[in-house]
């Protein structure tokens, strides 16, 4: 039997402690820049204000980090900068559009390596779909999915996708969400977001108001936990339900 | 009116018959009959894990060095190995490999740097059970004796 | 006209998840009147491994063979999209030579892919032979996979940065001498089934989809652009020096399976055309770009997709600037496809609910990942 101390020996170093040290360290240095603009309602100015000097640090290390493969000593300089997103703000038609029509319920356009995204308020996200496709010809809605930031005040991260044909351009909503606090269904605006937001709440366990259908999808319908968010280790899974129906002691 | 005639003489599935007859003919025929015909696997073959041995003097070229098990994505590797006072080298004990968990990435392969850990062309690795997935040192320094069946 | 004659009661039905022509294990829910489908349903996720969650406990590196799982007909294409990916995170780009090798290898791929398809379609309808034929062809790709890599299905064949191996001898001969050899192939398969009337009577006008309803399912790749959007992300966002080969997008008009089909065919003639022009002009230098050994990207995120046989196949992949992506996201076609079933086989018959069924060329290894 080596089998056995294999995946104990093994998985506990590589899994356990290393992504967990390593979640934490980031998001308590990320409120600073990206999420201010999207959390911090109270300093609105500020974050405005911020958000330019904020990227004139920033555009030296992705400036460097092109040479920073030949260079060397480029390259310790490229990780210790970016401890947040490097985003420039992203200005066109179409976000002085979109401020003109939510004005602040969209708290920032940026630009992160040439994809542009924009963070909205938690009640806009619908609008703004709606606005896109109806008025900008943002008709094909990519994906929708969610990020787990469980430090942060509002952990989750709700992003939608979209694309449009005539200006070949895509682009990213991001809206943040409190745990337990219900997001808006898509489905009335774009069909696809129906499976895309089942699978959100299977894996997430963010609930959409106004869905037709909210279910699980990938997993049984019994299941307990939401496995990806942070919380729940990869080896962590429902015990009680794979006994049941599996007869076996663990997935593994 | 074309398209009827077509219809009525059946042309569409004479068209697909003669495809069908053509290939028959003894020359176009592809399948290989497996076991008597053994196939000619590549050269890059990621097949059963083996461990080279220095031809000159029998010695295991391992160097212990445990890159392989750390770039392994299932982490089925495992190296055990000693410190060997005289030379204050380390000295390959155990390895084993767990190809019942295996991809056959070739992750291993690329890690190593003394070419010790190779995959192979062998690719018959069926066993009957789960522990005859697990290779040891003396299966992967000497190769896998899959079972010969005679016809 | 479900219930004019005869007042049946509806029938609910399991297909699969052991259905042949379900193409895996997936399970459809169907509600019957007789012998019209009045709605369908869904059940996936037998297959669901949680690649996402494995994404977020390996490294960048060690992930590469898990999303070869994913699409395992067209490991090339998951392993090329995420590759991509990475780089972008990393603002890195893959070398001239690695480009165009990635090219080839990617088309052949699609070639393959479509050839299955191809194959397990006809089947389904009830043309057994293209079957073996479509194999025998995808078996020469297999080899062609099988001597560059050393794997056959789950590839591995590309490195964040480039490539692990350097093409081997006589790797353009090869690819050409395929190039020569199947495109009198693909006009065999067309002399079986296009004017075949069986073939014809069974797939037109059956489970169409228009451009707005695919616009509205977010159904993208070959069944798009037989509704005539002429769309491909080849064209649209070029990737990997795509935007220096001269092929074209086919398009159809009505959107039926037939269509698809047609598209398809189409499609496999134009990869072969790509591959040409990409072997006749492999640059040579290396193989890797310069990326670190330890990929560790800066704090942020990218979405890049690719144009996979079966659709846009992105990567959404949030890094935290350790060696492990934060979270990685899989945007995967035939998941999205398949969620346009129940439109396209509302009110067709049982038997042409196999055919929508194959006609969305769905693998279940990447709809439930």
């Amino acid at each position: 039997m080596p089998d056995d101390p294999k995946p104990e020996g093994a998985n506990t170093p590589e899994s356990a402690p290393q992504p967990e040290p390593a979640a934490p360290q980031s998001p308590s240095a990320e409120p600073a820049a990206p999420v201010a603009p999207a959390t911090a309602a109270a300093p609105p100015a500020a974050s405005a204000g911020g958000a330019p000097p904020a990227p004139a640090v920033p555009p030296k290390p992705p400036a460097a980090a092109k040479p920073a493969g030949a260079a060397a000593a480029a390259r310790p300089a490229a990780p210790k900068a970016p401890a947040v997103m490097a985003a420039t703000p992203w200005e066109s038609e179409l976000t002085a559009d979109l401020a003109a029509e939510f004005g602040d319920r969209i708290s920032a356009f940026q630009s992160y390596l040439g994809q542009n995204f924009l963070v909205c308020q938690p009640g806009a996200a619908i609008p703004i779909l709606e606005s896109l496709r109806d008025n900008h010809g943002f008709e094909y809605l990519v994906d929708v999915t969610a990020v787990h930031y469980p430090d942060k005040p509002e952990p989750f991260e709700l992003i939608h996708i979209v694309y449009s044909f005539e200006r070949n351009e895509r682009i990213r909503l991001k809206t943040r969400l409190k745990d337990g606090e219900k997001a808006a269904s898509a489905v009335p605006v774009y069909i696809t977001a129906d499976w895309l937001e089942r699978e959100v709440y299977d894996m997430f366990g963010i609930e959409f108001e106004g869905h037709p259908n909210m279910k699980r999808i990938l997993l049984p319908d019994e299941w307990e936990t939401f496995p990806l968010r942070k919380e729940n280790s990869i080896l962590k899974m429902d015990q009680r339900w794979v006994q049941e129906n599996l007869g076996i002691e663990s997935g593994q | 009116m074309k398209n009827l005639l077509k219809k009525i003489f059946l042309i569409d599935l004479l068209q697909g018959l003669r495809v069908t007859f053509r290939t028959q003919h003894p020359k176009n025929i592809v399948t290989e009959q497996y076991p008597q015909q053994r196939p000619m696997v590549a050269e890059r073959y990621r097949g059963a894990p083996r461990l080279n041995i220095n031809p000159e003097n029998g010695q295991t070229l391992c160097i212990a060095c445990d890159l392989c098990s750390l770039a392994c994505p299932e982490n089925l590797i495992v190296v055990g190995w000693e410190r060997n006072p005289e030379t204050k080298r380390k000295d390959l004990v155990t390895f084993t490999y767990d190809t019942s968990r295996c991809m056959f990435c070739g992750l291993c392969e690329d890690a190593c740097p003394v070419d010790a850990l190779e995959l192979t062309q062998d690719f018959e690795l069926a066993s009957y059970s789960r522990e005859g997935a697990i290779f040891d040192r003396q299966t992967l320094e000497e190769g896998i004796r899959p079972t010969k069946y005679r016809f | 006209m479900p219930g004019t004659f005869l007042d049946s009661t509806e029938l609910v039905l399991n297909m699969g998840p052991q259905h042949p022509s379900t193409h895996g294990v997936l399970r459809v829910i169907v509600k019957l009147d007789g012998e019209r489908v009045l709605g369908t349903e869904c059940v996936i996720g037998y297959l669901h491994r949680g690649v996402e969650k494995i994404a977020e406990n390996r490294t960048y590196t060690m992930f590469g063979p898990y999303v070869d799982r994913m699409d395992y007909v067209a490991a090339v294409s998951n392993g090329l999209g995420y590759c991509l990916a990475v780089e972008k995170l990393l603002n890195a780009e893959a070398t001239p030579r690695a480009q165009a090798v990635r090219v080839i290898l990617t088309e052949l791929n699609r070639i393959g892919s479509h050839l299955l398809w191809l194959g397990t379609h006809a089947l389904d309808i009830g043309a057994i032979t293209p079957l073996f034929y479509c194999m025998r062809e995808r078996e020469y790709t297999l080899n062609i996979f099988e001597k560059y890599c050393g794997a056959r299905l789950t590839t591995h064949a590309f490195r964040i940065g480039g490539l692990q191996y350097e093409t081997y001898d006589g790797f353009e001969k090869e690819v050409l001498e395929f190039c020569d050899l199947f495109e009198p192939k693909v006009d065999e398969y067309e002399e079986l089934l296009t004017g075949n009337r069986i073939w014809v009577e069974r797939l037109t006008s059956v489970g169409i989809l228009n451009a707005d309803d695919c616009k509205a399912y977010g159904v993208t790749g070959p069944m798009l652009r037989a509704a005539g959007v002429q769309w491909d992300i080849r064209k649209a966002m070029p990737y990997s020096g795509y935007d220096k080969y001269d092929f074209m997008v086919p398009t159809r008009v009505n959107g039926d399976t037939y269509d698809r089909y047609m598209v398809r065919m189409a499609e496999m003639r134009q990869s072969v055309r790509i591959v040409r022009q990409a072997v006749a002009d492999i640059p040579a230098g290396p193989i890797m770009a310069k990326v670190p050994k330890i990929i560790k990207p800066p704090v942020g995120e990218a979405y890049v997709s690719i144009e996979a046989p079966k659709g846009e196949l992105g990567y959404y992949i949030v890094s935290d600037g350790s060696t492990q992506p934060y979270r990685c996201r899989v945007r995967p076609p035939s998941f999205v496809n398949l969620q346009a079933l129940d439109k396209m086989a509302r009110g067709s018959l049982v038997a042409d609910l196999v055919a929508v069924i194959g006609t969305t060329d769905i693998v279940l290894g990447e709809v439930d990942r």
